[in-house]
């Protein structure tokens, strides 16, 4: 008997409890909490080595200028700054429209396994040796919303169910009804925006 | 000029309005719901009065950013390259993709582009005003030809410390 932990809320599944193996519940069983599919489920940690490739800090790109233009102008937006926020936004929608990347699904799931075996995994090191709190909570906040889209890209969206993305931490909700505070970040759920199809 | 200014936030705001009661400059009552600034001398009456704890009092200058250790900044920035570039991975399926496509893509952008955000500010940009922020514009106004003045206008506007 062994129990089985959600990622994304630290929901539990005693195998012991409730009478039934975890492998035995059906592929479509979720969370019964937060949604999180059946499949993001951990026994316990695996550990996957991956060798690093060093390299400098670079200069900025422009996908790169653009986001930390937005996240200044959150910044304003949270201090009231009215007219500053809204010209970084203009900065940020600027930078935006000359940043393309081409690419598929496939590249994005190939990005995202990196994510999580890499590089979240070397910031998280670094950060606790440095006992830097600030980055180890943005760390677990994006490593958890990171495997909610990686789920999403394995599964698709069903088509007869609403979807809410967290705007303070982008964990991605797909249900009718919402969570009370959203899973990863716990802010109270009218920060869960649904997003129109 | 007071070192405080009284901000309401509108989400908890009860309209029990005794902030105009105690207000001594009617700063409090405007037309959009916010506080009159220019008004605010900063006395804290409104805050204290407030039953919803709808006010608070935010400084206009600021204190210095934290500083943040070289390596946690290059691990994030890792990171940061990652998301940025699926973020975009996602806008071009938005753009050329089938219906089915673009929804997932469309979630996609908007959730990543809130991870990066928030990576940012870890990565040594949590404060507008501070040395990071106005450095980062001042290398941008060398570069940037179309939004000179508009950077300009931030440098100004912005009250680093």
């Amino acid at each position: 008997m062994r129990k089985y932990i959600c990622p994304i809320c630290g929901y539990v599944y005693d195998e012991a409890k409730e009478g039934v193996k975890f492998e035995d519940l059906p592929d479509d069983w979720k969370c019964p909490l937060c949604g999180a599919p059946k499949n993001l489920f951990k026994a316990e940690a695996v550990e996957v080595i991956v060798e690093e490739q060093e390299e400098e800090l670079r200069e900025m790109n422009y996908g790169e200028v653009s986001a930390l233009c937005s996240s200044l102008a959150s910044s304003c937006e949270k201090q009231y700054l009215e007219e500053e926020a809204q010209l970084f936004k203009k900065l940020a929608d600027y930078y935006n429209s000359k940043a393309k990347i081409e690419g598929n699904f496939e590249d994005l799931i190939n990005k995202i396994n990196n994510d999580l075996n890499l590089n979240y995994k070397k910031a998280r090191e670094i950060s606790q040796e440095k006992q830097d709190r600030g980055s180890l909570r943005v760390i677990t906040w994006g490593e958890k919303v990171t495997m909610i889209l990686k789920s999403l890209l394995n599964e698709g969206i069903p088509t007869d169910k609403k979807i809410y993305v967290c705007e303070v931490c982008g964990f991605v909700y797909i249900g009718n009804a919402k969570p009370e505070i959203c899973p990863v970040c716990k802010v109270p759920n009218f920060k869960l925006v649904e997003v129109v199809r | 000029m007071s070192e405080l200014r009284a901000v309401r936030n509108l989400r908890i705001c009860s309209k029990d309005c005794l902030c105009l009661f105690v207000c001594p400059t009617g700063a409090t009552d405007t037309e959009t719901g916010q506080i009159d600034f220019e008004k605010c001398i900063g006395c804290g009456a409104c805050s204290k009065a407030c039953p919803s704890g709808a006010i608070s009092m935010v400084p206009y200058k600021y204190p210095k950013q934290q500083d943040k250790d070289e390596l946690v900044i290059e691990k994030l920035r890792k990171v940061i390259s990652s998301k940025v570039e699926q973020e975009q991975i996602a806008h071009y399926i938005f753009e050329n993709g089938s219906d089915k496509e673009k929804i997932l893509a469309k979630i996609l952008m908007k959730s990543n582009r809130l991870i990066t955000e928030d990576l940012y500010r870890e990565a040594g940009y949590m404060l507008p005003q501070s040395d990071n922020t106005k450095k980062f514009l001042e290398e941008l106004l060398e570069k940037d030809n179309t939004n000179k003045e508009d950077i300009k206008k931030l440098l100004e506007l912005l009250d680093f410390n």
